[in-house]
Protein backbone atom coordinates (compact mmCIF):
# COMPACT_ATOMS: atom_id res chain seq x y z
CA UNK A 1 0.00 0.00 0.00
CA UNK A 2 1.98 3.05 -1.36
CA UNK A 3 1.18 6.99 -0.82
CA UNK A 4 -1.37 8.82 -3.49
CA UNK A 5 0.79 11.59 -4.47
CA UNK A 6 -0.39 15.06 -4.49
CA UNK A 7 0.02 16.95 -7.92
CA UNK A 8 0.83 20.54 -8.16
CA UNK A 9 -2.67 21.11 -9.44
CA UNK A 10 -4.66 19.42 -6.66
CA UNK A 11 -1.88 21.00 -3.93
CA UNK A 12 -2.89 24.13 -5.32
CA UNK A 13 -7.06 23.66 -4.90
CA UNK A 14 -6.16 22.63 -1.44
CA UNK A 15 -4.25 26.09 -0.50
CA UNK A 16 -7.35 27.31 -1.94
CA UNK A 17 -8.67 26.60 1.45
CA UNK A 18 -6.34 29.09 3.51
CA UNK A 19 -8.60 31.61 1.65
CA UNK A 20 -11.51 31.11 4.92
CA UNK A 21 -8.86 32.25 7.59
CA UNK A 22 -8.13 34.90 5.56
CA UNK A 23 -11.06 36.49 5.09
CA UNK A 24 -12.19 36.15 8.45
CA UNK A 25 -8.48 37.58 9.77
CA UNK A 26 -9.67 40.47 6.92
CA UNK A 27 -13.00 40.93 8.13
CA UNK A 28 -12.04 41.26 12.25
CA UNK A 29 -8.89 43.82 10.59
CA UNK A 30 -7.01 41.53 12.56
CA UNK A 31 -3.65 43.21 11.10
CA UNK A 32 -2.56 39.65 9.93
CA UNK A 33 -3.49 39.36 6.55
CA UNK A 34 0.42 40.21 5.61
CA UNK A 35 2.06 38.52 8.13
CA UNK A 36 0.26 35.64 7.24
CA UNK A 37 0.15 35.57 3.32
CA UNK A 38 4.12 36.07 3.77
CA UNK A 39 4.15 32.81 6.29
CA UNK A 40 2.37 30.47 3.59
CA UNK A 41 4.61 31.83 1.25
CA UNK A 42 7.45 30.84 3.04
CA UNK A 43 6.49 27.29 4.08
CA UNK A 44 5.66 26.64 0.68
CA UNK A 45 9.24 27.40 -0.39
CA UNK A 46 10.86 27.02 2.38
CA UNK A 47 9.21 23.02 2.10
CA UNK A 48 9.57 22.63 -1.33
CA UNK A 49 14.12 23.79 -0.97
CA UNK A 50 13.69 21.07 1.65
CA UNK A 51 11.77 18.69 -0.35
CA UNK A 52 15.00 19.16 -2.72
CA UNK A 53 17.81 18.82 -0.15
CA UNK A 54 16.17 15.75 1.53
CA UNK A 55 15.70 13.97 -2.15
CA UNK A 56 19.61 14.53 -2.06
CA UNK A 57 20.55 13.72 1.55
CA UNK A 58 18.66 10.37 1.28
CA UNK A 59 20.53 9.66 -2.06
CA UNK A 60 24.14 9.90 -0.46
CA UNK A 61 23.32 8.82 2.90
CA UNK A 62 27.12 10.08 4.50
CA UNK A 63 26.86 10.41 8.04
CA UNK A 64 29.08 13.25 8.10
CA UNK A 65 26.95 15.05 5.73
CA UNK A 66 23.93 13.53 7.55
CA UNK A 67 25.58 15.24 11.14
CA UNK A 68 26.42 18.33 9.23
CA UNK A 69 22.69 18.70 8.30
CA UNK A 70 21.92 18.53 12.06
CA UNK A 71 24.46 21.77 13.25
CA UNK A 72 22.60 23.53 10.48
CA UNK A 73 19.08 22.58 12.25
CA UNK A 74 20.97 23.70 15.69
CA UNK A 75 22.53 26.98 14.26
CA UNK A 76 18.67 27.83 12.54
CA UNK A 77 17.31 26.73 16.21
CA UNK A 78 19.41 28.88 18.01
CA UNK A 79 19.20 32.03 15.75
CA UNK A 80 15.27 31.31 15.57
CA UNK A 81 15.12 31.62 19.73
CA UNK A 82 16.86 34.47 19.60
CA UNK A 83 14.53 36.46 17.97
CA UNK A 84 11.66 34.68 19.27
CA UNK A 85 12.88 35.49 22.82
CA UNK A 86 14.22 38.75 22.59
CA UNK A 87 17.42 37.56 24.73
CA UNK A 88 20.95 39.16 24.21
CA UNK A 89 22.68 37.13 21.99
CA UNK A 90 25.62 36.89 24.02
CA UNK A 91 23.81 35.44 27.25
CA UNK A 92 22.01 33.13 25.05
CA UNK A 93 23.31 31.84 21.67
CA UNK A 94 26.31 29.49 23.11
CA UNK A 95 24.41 28.13 26.11
CA UNK A 96 21.30 27.35 23.85
CA UNK A 97 23.32 25.95 21.02
CA UNK A 98 25.00 23.17 23.33
CA UNK A 99 21.77 22.48 25.13
CA UNK A 100 20.13 21.83 21.48
CA UNK A 101 23.20 19.51 20.74
CA UNK A 102 24.20 17.58 23.23
CA UNK A 103 20.02 16.90 23.78
CA UNK A 104 19.50 15.98 20.21
CA UNK A 105 22.80 14.18 20.04
CA UNK A 106 22.35 12.09 23.48
CA UNK A 107 18.12 11.21 22.87
CA UNK A 108 18.70 10.69 18.92
CA UNK A 109 21.02 7.94 18.86
CA UNK A 110 19.83 6.53 22.15
CA UNK A 111 16.38 5.88 20.41
CA UNK A 112 17.90 4.86 16.98
CA UNK A 113 20.66 2.74 18.70
CA UNK A 114 19.34 1.21 21.45
CA UNK A 115 15.27 1.08 20.84
CA UNK A 116 15.26 0.98 17.06
CA UNK A 117 18.43 -1.11 16.85
CA UNK A 118 19.81 -0.13 13.50
CA UNK A 119 23.13 -1.48 12.50
CA UNK A 120 23.49 2.17 11.31
CA UNK A 121 22.35 5.25 13.26
CA UNK A 122 23.24 7.93 10.49
CA UNK A 123 21.09 6.35 8.07
CA UNK A 124 19.49 9.31 6.28
CA UNK A 125 15.53 7.69 6.36
CA UNK A 126 15.25 7.38 10.24
CA UNK A 127 18.48 10.24 11.48
CA UNK A 128 16.92 12.99 9.77
CA UNK A 129 13.47 12.73 10.25
CA UNK A 130 13.96 11.61 14.20
CA UNK A 131 16.63 14.51 14.67
CA UNK A 132 14.47 16.83 12.74
CA UNK A 133 11.13 16.01 15.14
CA UNK A 134 13.33 16.76 18.57
CA UNK A 135 14.52 19.95 17.43
CA UNK A 136 11.30 21.18 16.08
CA UNK A 137 10.12 20.26 19.97
CA UNK A 138 12.84 21.36 21.58
CA UNK A 139 12.81 24.80 19.99
CA UNK A 140 9.14 25.87 21.03
CA UNK A 141 9.63 24.44 24.66
CA UNK A 142 12.93 26.44 24.78
CA UNK A 143 11.56 29.41 23.71
CA UNK A 144 7.93 29.41 26.08
CA UNK A 145 10.58 28.54 29.17
CA UNK A 146 13.26 31.01 28.22
CA UNK A 147 10.49 33.91 28.06
CA UNK A 148 8.74 32.42 30.91
CA UNK A 149 12.28 32.55 33.16
CA UNK A 150 13.33 35.80 32.15
CA UNK A 151 10.68 38.00 32.24
CA UNK A 152 9.37 36.00 35.80
CA UNK A 153 13.33 37.25 36.70
CA UNK A 154 12.48 40.44 35.46
CA UNK A 155 8.89 41.12 36.98
CA UNK A 156 9.46 39.13 40.28
CA UNK A 157 12.87 40.54 41.33
CA UNK A 158 12.12 41.35 44.51
CA UNK A 159 11.33 37.85 45.57
CA UNK A 160 14.70 37.05 43.52
CA UNK A 161 16.92 39.29 45.75
CA UNK A 162 14.67 38.66 49.04
CA UNK A 163 15.44 34.62 48.79
CA UNK A 164 18.89 35.82 47.96
CA UNK A 165 19.14 38.24 51.20
CA UNK A 166 17.65 35.76 53.04
CA UNK A 167 20.96 33.01 52.72
CA UNK A 168 19.56 31.05 49.26
CA UNK A 169 22.47 30.03 46.94
CA UNK A 170 21.93 31.02 43.71
CA UNK A 171 20.26 27.74 42.55
CA UNK A 172 18.01 27.96 45.48
CA UNK A 173 17.16 31.72 44.74
CA UNK A 174 16.26 31.03 41.02
CA UNK A 175 14.64 27.98 41.93
CA UNK A 176 11.12 29.27 41.82
CA UNK A 177 11.55 30.83 37.99
CA UNK A 178 13.04 27.06 36.49
CA UNK A 179 9.82 26.09 37.97
CA UNK A 180 7.26 28.53 36.79
CA UNK A 181 9.23 27.79 33.12
CA UNK A 182 9.24 24.01 33.36
CA UNK A 183 5.18 24.31 34.19
CA UNK A 184 4.39 26.69 31.45
CA UNK A 185 7.06 25.01 28.25
CA UNK A 186 5.64 21.54 29.76
CA UNK A 187 2.00 22.04 30.27
CA UNK A 188 0.30 21.62 27.09
CA UNK A 189 2.79 18.99 26.30
CA UNK A 190 1.32 16.55 29.22
CA UNK A 191 -2.02 17.52 28.40
CA UNK A 192 -1.37 16.88 24.15
CA UNK A 193 0.24 13.09 26.13
CA UNK A 194 -3.30 12.65 28.10
CA UNK A 195 -5.31 12.87 25.52
CA UNK A 196 -3.48 11.54 22.49
CA UNK A 197 -5.54 9.38 20.67
CA UNK A 198 -8.50 10.15 21.57
CA UNK A 199 -9.25 13.91 21.03
CA UNK A 200 -6.38 13.92 18.01
CA UNK A 201 -4.64 11.75 16.60
CA UNK A 202 -0.94 13.13 16.16
CA UNK A 203 1.37 13.47 13.67
CA UNK A 204 3.72 11.02 13.27
CA UNK A 205 1.31 8.05 13.61
CA UNK A 206 -1.00 9.96 10.45
CA UNK A 207 2.02 10.09 8.51
CA UNK A 208 3.27 6.57 9.16
CA UNK A 209 -0.80 5.17 8.21
CA UNK A 210 -0.65 7.44 5.36
CA UNK A 211 2.87 6.43 4.09
CA UNK A 212 1.23 2.53 4.40
CA UNK A 213 2.54 1.07 7.76
CA UNK A 214 0.18 -0.53 9.90
CA UNK A 215 -1.64 0.99 12.87
CA UNK A 216 0.49 -1.67 14.96
CA UNK A 217 3.74 -0.16 13.99
CA UNK A 218 2.46 3.55 14.09
CA UNK A 219 1.26 3.48 17.43
CA UNK A 220 4.84 2.28 18.72
CA UNK A 221 6.56 4.95 16.44
CA UNK A 222 4.38 7.77 18.03
CA UNK A 223 4.82 6.11 21.77
CA UNK A 224 8.59 6.64 21.16
CA UNK A 225 8.56 10.26 19.41
CA UNK A 226 6.50 11.52 22.78
CA UNK A 227 8.81 10.27 24.98
CA UNK A 228 11.91 10.94 23.07
CA UNK A 229 10.27 14.82 22.15
CA UNK A 230 9.94 15.37 25.98
CA UNK A 231 12.82 13.94 27.04
CA UNK A 232 15.02 15.93 24.60
CA UNK A 233 13.19 19.04 25.35
CA UNK A 234 13.59 18.92 29.08
CA UNK A 235 17.17 18.13 28.87
CA UNK A 236 17.77 20.49 26.41
CA UNK A 237 15.83 23.85 28.98
CA UNK A 238 18.11 22.69 31.65
CA UNK A 239 21.41 22.71 30.13
CA UNK A 240 20.50 25.65 28.25
CA UNK A 241 19.16 27.43 31.89
CA UNK A 242 22.09 25.87 33.45
CA UNK A 243 24.70 27.02 31.42
CA UNK A 244 22.61 31.06 30.59
CA UNK A 245 22.58 31.39 34.41
CA UNK A 246 26.06 31.67 34.47
CA UNK A 247 25.83 34.68 32.05
CA UNK A 248 22.64 36.48 33.08
CA UNK A 249 23.98 37.44 36.97
CA UNK A 250 27.32 38.84 38.32
CA UNK A 251 29.28 37.44 40.98
CA UNK A 252 27.26 39.10 43.74
CA UNK A 253 24.07 37.45 42.39
CA UNK A 254 22.78 40.01 40.42
CA UNK A 255 20.59 40.32 37.54
CA UNK A 256 21.78 41.30 34.35
CA UNK A 257 20.15 43.01 31.50
CA UNK A 258 19.61 40.11 29.44
CA UNK A 259 17.10 41.59 27.32
CA UNK A 260 17.96 43.25 24.02
CA UNK A 261 17.26 47.39 23.90
CA UNK A 262 14.49 48.41 21.92
CA UNK A 263 15.65 50.67 19.17
CA UNK A 264 13.66 53.87 18.78
CA UNK A 265 12.07 54.71 15.83
CA UNK A 266 13.90 57.82 14.47
CA UNK B 1 29.30 43.66 63.64
CA UNK B 2 29.33 46.27 60.72
CA UNK B 3 31.32 48.64 59.53
CA UNK B 4 31.09 50.83 56.46
CA UNK B 5 34.53 53.02 56.13
CA UNK B 6 34.58 56.17 53.29
CA UNK B 7 31.24 54.62 51.29
CA UNK B 8 30.51 55.76 48.00
CA UNK B 9 27.62 55.15 46.04
CA UNK B 10 27.00 56.71 42.11
CA UNK B 11 24.68 55.80 39.39
CA UNK B 12 26.01 57.53 36.57
CA UNK B 13 26.61 60.92 37.15
CA UNK B 14 24.50 60.75 40.35
CA UNK B 15 26.16 60.44 43.35
CA UNK B 16 24.01 59.64 46.33
CA UNK B 17 26.88 59.81 48.78
CA UNK B 18 30.49 59.81 49.20
CA UNK B 19 32.71 59.66 52.19
CA UNK B 20 29.93 57.42 54.28
CA UNK B 21 31.37 56.29 57.84
CA UNK B 22 29.33 53.91 60.16
CA UNK B 23 30.22 51.27 62.44
CA UNK B 24 27.44 49.18 64.32
CA UNK B 25 28.28 47.37 67.56
CA UNK B 26 26.64 43.97 68.49
CA UNK B 27 22.94 44.27 69.73
CA UNK B 28 22.39 47.74 68.85
CA UNK B 29 19.44 49.57 66.99
CA UNK B 30 20.52 52.09 64.30
CA UNK B 31 17.60 54.07 61.95
CA UNK B 32 19.17 55.57 58.71
CA UNK B 33 17.14 58.48 58.01
CA UNK B 34 17.23 60.94 55.25
CA UNK B 35 15.88 62.52 52.48
CA UNK B 36 14.03 60.75 49.56
CA UNK B 37 16.59 59.94 47.28
CA UNK B 38 19.45 60.79 49.65
CA UNK B 39 20.34 56.77 49.24
CA UNK B 40 18.86 55.22 52.40
CA UNK B 41 17.80 52.10 50.47
CA UNK B 42 20.58 51.47 48.48
CA UNK B 43 22.94 51.78 51.45
CA UNK B 44 21.24 48.87 52.15
CA UNK B 45 21.36 47.24 49.43
CA UNK B 46 24.97 47.61 49.41
CA UNK B 47 25.31 46.08 52.27
CA UNK B 48 23.53 43.41 50.90
CA UNK B 49 25.60 43.07 48.18
CA UNK B 50 22.95 44.15 45.36
CA UNK B 51 24.22 47.48 44.56
CA UNK B 52 28.34 48.00 44.04
CA UNK B 53 29.95 51.13 46.23
CA UNK B 54 31.97 53.29 43.72
CA UNK B 55 34.54 53.01 46.68
CA UNK B 56 34.64 52.27 49.93
CA UNK B 57 34.25 49.07 52.35
CA UNK B 58 31.88 47.10 54.04
CA UNK B 59 32.41 44.93 56.81
CA UNK B 60 30.02 42.23 58.45
CA UNK B 61 31.11 40.48 61.82
CA UNK B 62 35.09 40.41 60.62
CA UNK B 63 33.91 39.81 56.36
CA UNK B 64 35.14 42.26 54.16
CA UNK B 65 31.72 41.97 51.57
CA UNK B 66 33.77 40.67 47.96
CA UNK B 67 32.30 38.38 45.76
CA UNK B 68 34.66 35.04 47.91
CA UNK B 69 32.60 36.37 51.11
CA UNK B 70 28.94 37.46 50.09
CA UNK B 71 27.32 34.20 50.38
CA UNK B 72 28.51 33.87 54.09
CA UNK B 73 27.63 37.32 54.77
CA UNK B 74 24.29 36.87 53.55
CA UNK B 75 23.64 34.09 55.80
CA UNK B 76 24.06 36.07 59.21
CA UNK B 77 21.06 38.67 58.13
CA UNK B 78 17.79 38.78 57.83
CA UNK B 79 16.91 40.65 55.07
CA UNK B 80 13.24 42.71 54.62
CA UNK B 81 13.26 44.99 51.39
CA UNK B 82 10.68 47.83 51.39
CA UNK B 83 7.15 47.18 50.59
CA UNK B 84 7.77 43.43 50.32
CA UNK B 85 5.20 41.25 48.18
CA UNK B 86 6.28 37.99 47.75
CA UNK B 87 4.20 36.26 44.71
CA UNK B 88 2.33 33.70 47.67
CA UNK B 89 -1.41 32.94 47.72
CA UNK B 90 -0.86 31.98 51.29
CA UNK B 91 0.52 33.71 54.55
CA UNK B 92 1.59 30.47 55.56
CA UNK B 93 3.00 30.16 52.32
CA UNK B 94 4.77 33.08 52.52
CA UNK B 95 5.98 32.53 56.12
CA UNK B 96 7.96 29.53 55.42
CA UNK B 97 9.49 30.50 52.08
CA UNK B 98 12.89 31.47 53.94
CA UNK B 99 12.55 28.55 56.28
CA UNK B 100 13.39 26.15 53.10
CA UNK B 101 16.53 27.50 52.46
CA UNK B 102 19.30 25.47 53.10
CA UNK B 103 21.69 28.38 55.22
CA UNK B 104 18.16 27.90 57.21
CA UNK B 105 17.42 24.37 57.59
CA UNK B 106 19.38 24.44 61.24
CA UNK B 107 16.20 26.95 62.28
CA UNK B 108 14.01 25.24 64.19
CA UNK B 109 10.39 26.34 63.05
CA UNK B 110 7.38 26.06 65.22
CA UNK B 111 3.95 27.36 65.12
CA UNK B 112 4.49 27.97 68.86
CA UNK B 113 7.26 30.02 68.25
CA UNK B 114 5.18 32.19 65.63
CA UNK B 115 2.28 32.32 67.13
CA UNK B 116 4.15 33.90 70.25
CA UNK B 117 5.89 36.24 68.33
CA UNK B 118 2.61 37.22 66.92
CA UNK B 119 1.43 37.55 69.89
CA UNK B 120 4.63 40.03 70.72
CA UNK B 121 3.59 42.31 67.45
CA UNK B 122 -0.21 42.33 67.88
CA UNK B 123 -1.13 39.76 65.43
CA UNK B 124 -3.95 37.30 65.49
CA UNK B 125 -2.82 33.50 65.22
CA UNK B 126 -5.75 33.45 62.32
CA UNK B 127 -3.51 35.33 59.83
CA UNK B 128 -1.57 32.23 59.04
CA UNK B 129 -4.37 30.69 57.76
CA UNK B 130 -5.61 33.50 55.41
CA UNK B 131 -4.97 34.56 51.81
CA UNK B 132 -2.32 37.52 51.41
CA UNK B 133 -5.04 39.23 49.41
CA UNK B 134 -6.60 38.97 52.96
CA UNK B 135 -4.55 40.99 55.01
CA UNK B 136 -3.59 44.60 55.68
CA UNK B 137 -0.33 46.47 54.62
CA UNK B 138 0.45 46.62 58.11
CA UNK B 139 -0.36 42.97 59.21
CA UNK B 140 1.85 41.79 56.55
CA UNK B 141 4.71 44.36 57.39
CA UNK B 142 4.58 42.76 61.11
CA UNK B 143 4.38 39.22 60.02
CA UNK B 144 7.74 39.70 57.77
CA UNK B 145 9.43 40.87 60.65
CA UNK B 146 8.16 38.04 62.99
CA UNK B 147 9.70 35.90 59.87
CA UNK B 148 12.63 37.70 60.14
CA UNK B 149 13.00 37.69 63.98
CA UNK B 150 12.38 33.49 63.76
CA UNK B 151 15.38 33.26 61.30
CA UNK B 152 17.91 33.77 64.46
CA UNK B 153 20.55 35.75 62.26
CA UNK B 154 22.93 38.07 64.15
CA UNK B 155 21.69 41.04 62.01
CA UNK B 156 18.41 42.33 60.61
CA UNK B 157 18.35 44.49 57.96
CA UNK B 158 15.08 46.16 57.25
CA UNK B 159 13.65 48.70 54.90
CA UNK B 160 10.97 51.55 56.15
CA UNK B 161 9.77 48.38 58.99
CA UNK B 162 6.58 50.87 59.96
CA UNK B 163 5.57 52.49 57.15
CA UNK B 164 2.26 51.26 57.21
CA UNK B 165 1.20 51.13 61.08
CA UNK B 166 -0.14 52.85 63.48
CA UNK B 167 1.73 54.58 66.56
CA UNK B 168 0.46 51.39 69.21
CA UNK B 169 2.12 49.36 66.44
CA UNK B 170 5.43 51.25 65.56
CA UNK B 171 5.57 51.04 69.66
CA UNK B 172 5.34 47.16 69.29
CA UNK B 173 7.40 47.02 67.08
CA UNK B 174 9.95 48.80 68.80
CA UNK B 175 9.55 46.76 71.85
CA UNK B 176 9.86 43.71 70.17
CA UNK B 177 13.65 44.99 68.47
CA UNK B 178 14.43 46.17 71.68
CA UNK B 179 13.98 42.30 73.09
CA UNK B 180 15.94 41.25 70.28
CA UNK B 181 18.60 43.55 70.52
CA UNK B 182 19.16 42.50 74.41
CA UNK B 183 19.46 38.86 72.95
CA UNK B 184 22.44 40.35 70.87
CA UNK B 185 21.05 40.67 67.71
CA UNK B 186 22.18 43.69 65.64
CA UNK B 187 19.11 46.11 63.93
CA UNK B 188 19.61 48.34 61.15
CA UNK B 189 16.24 49.68 59.49
CA UNK B 190 16.13 52.80 56.91
CA UNK B 191 12.68 54.86 58.17
CA UNK B 192 10.79 57.86 58.08
CA UNK B 193 8.99 57.42 61.10
CA UNK B 194 9.97 59.90 63.94
CA UNK B 195 8.41 58.04 66.65
CA UNK B 196 10.76 55.16 65.52
CA UNK B 197 13.71 56.80 64.35
CA UNK B 198 13.18 58.19 68.60
CA UNK B 199 13.17 54.43 69.61
CA UNK B 200 16.13 53.46 67.96
CA UNK B 201 19.61 53.62 69.90
CA UNK B 202 21.77 55.79 67.28
CA UNK B 203 20.39 57.68 63.84
CA UNK B 204 22.31 58.26 61.15
CA UNK B 205 21.72 60.72 58.57
CA UNK B 206 22.15 60.77 54.89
Amino acid sequence: MGTIDISYWNLLIGLLMMGIPILYLWKFKTGLVKSTLIAVVRMLVQLFLIGVYLKYLFILNHPLINFFWVFIMVFVAAETALARTRIQRKVLLIPISIGFLISVVLIGTYFLGLVLELDNIFNAQYFIPIFGILMGNMLSVNVIGLNTYYSGLQREQQQYYYLLGNGATHQEAQAPFIRQALIKAFSPCIANMAVMGLVALPGTMIGQILGGSSPNVAIKYQMMIVVITFTASMLSIMITISIASRRSFDEFGRLIHVFKVNKKNG
Amino acid sequence: MLKIEDACIKFGETELFTGLCMHIKKGEIVCISGESGSGKTSLLNAIMGFVPLKSGTITVDDLLLCEANIDQIRKKIAWIPQELALPCEWVSEMIHLPFSLKANRGVHFSRKKLFETFKKLNLEEELYEKRVSEISGGQRQRIMIAVAALLEKPILIIDEPTSALDAVSVERVLNFFDELSQKGITILAVSHDRAFKLGCNNIIYL
